[in-house]
């Protein structure tokens, strides 16, 4: 069978087309419009060293600014935070921890891996959840013990990266206006 | 060479033997490696305003993993990167916290990674035992001209942070209850905290 060459280009170039008209995750388009303060990490009842705290904070705004799903990041603490209208807090509880041993690992290999469990939750500031799941981190073979919470921050950002956010209830009402008359009752839906 | 009274199978090989002599010597040459790394331990400490450190994280403006030096001038903490003439400084009233900490970690980088996989029979994994060296910690907590929360970490030689913990106490920046990091992150043995 024979099939001429302009045929399959058209045919290509439909398909082509078809792919790129199709409309973004809807979920990304929504989370755009949000503010995400990330807050200090809780220890909870580990004994998590303070450096391991900083460590999780600092590549956590780091991870979730790479993102480019949310229009600002904030600091704990930010004065921003208090205008900032469409607002998710970020907490992460320490819920395990198990100290490592970089050396036991280059020497054994099998033992001695850093591990880490968090409970991580996006909430607005009235306390409304989001998006709470459990995530682990570990450094098993290579690296130092502090890679652990790179790992660990990694798999947070890529659980909030899959998960889909409602929409602000700023972009809502702003939806609402634009679509009904002045007559109409506008309902503002919270998320 | 020949033995007509001893079998084949009970002669030394020329390549094994060959083959032993560079491993004892490969082994031999990263001990001194690592006895010249563990030498800077007893080494006697720079005055404690001027320490060279390695930024791990944290320090707005400062690269991670970056090396340079950590001094107080003035009324602010700053680090310089090696090679470079601008500074990266934090006013010392804007720290909150002041925790010193120790870790411990392979040293020699992807050479001496590459050197302890090249020793046949497994045995860069004995040569992991002296390749480690033990550091402090400085871990700070400080707040920018907004009110937002940062973490910085940076890494000293053993025995230097506590100077510098000091020094930086002396010029009024505050520590908390725990000055000290509560548990060691060398322990070697995993223990499970819940």
């Amino acid at each position: 069978m024979k099939t001429s060459r302009p045929a399959l280009f058209v045919m290509t170039t439909v398909l082509l087309t078809l792919a790129i008209a199709q409309p973004a995750p809807l979920s990304a388009e929504s989370a755009a419009q949000w503010t995400v303060q990330v807050s200090k990490v809780n220890p909870g009842a580990v004994g998590l060293s303070r450096s391991f705290q900083v460590a999780i904070y600092e590549n956590l705004l780091h991870e979730v600014s790479k993102m480019n799903r949310f229009k600002e990041v904030l600091r704990d603490g930010d004065q921003k935070a208090a205008n900032a209208p469409d607002l998710l807090l970020l907490k992460t509880v320490v819920e395990k921890y198990t100290a490592g041993s970089e050396t036991r690992r280059a020497v054994t290999t099998v033992t001695g891996a850093t591990k880490l469990t968090v409970h991580t939750q996006l909430s607005t500031p009235d306390g409304k959840i989001i998006l709470e799941r459990t995530v682990h981190g570990n450094v098993r073979f290579m690296g130092s013990n502090l890679r652990a919470t790179h790992n660990l921050v990694r798999n947070i950002a890529k659980t909030i990266k899959k998960s889909s956010l409602p929409k602000p209830p700023s972009s809502v009402v702003t939806k609402a206006m634009n679509s009904t008359t002045s007559d109409d009752v506008v309902v503002v839906e919270s998320p | 060479m020949t033995h007509p009274g001893v079998p084949f199978y009970c002669r030394p090989s020329d390549r094994l033997l060959k083959r032993w002599a560079l491993t004892a010597f490969l082994v031999l040459v990263m001990a001194c490696g690592t006895g010249a790394f563990a030498e800077d331990v007893s080494q006697p400490s720079n005055p404690p305003s001027s320490l060279p450190s390695t930024h791990l994280l944290g320090f707005a403006g400062a690269r991670n993993n970056s090396k340079g030096t950590l001094s107080i001038e003035g009324d602010a903490l700053q680090f310089k990167k090696n090679g470079k003439a601008a500074a990266v400084r934090v006013k010392i009233a804007a720290i909150h916290d002041l925790v010193l900490g120790d870790l411990s970690r392979q040293v020699g980088g992807v050479p001496v990674t590459l050197a302890k996989v090249a020793v046949p029979y497994s045995g860069g994994r004995a040569v992991s035992l002296f390749t480690h060296k033990k550091y402090d910690t400085l871990t700070l907590e400080y707040v920018d001209a907004e009110g937002g929360l940062h973490g910085a970490i940076f890494e000293l030689k053993k025995g230097q942070a506590e100077g510098l913990r000091n020094e930086l106490l002396d010029k009024g920046a505050p520590v908390s209850n725990a000055g000290n990091e509560p548990t060691k992150q060398t322990a070697e043995a995993s223990s499970e905290n819940k």
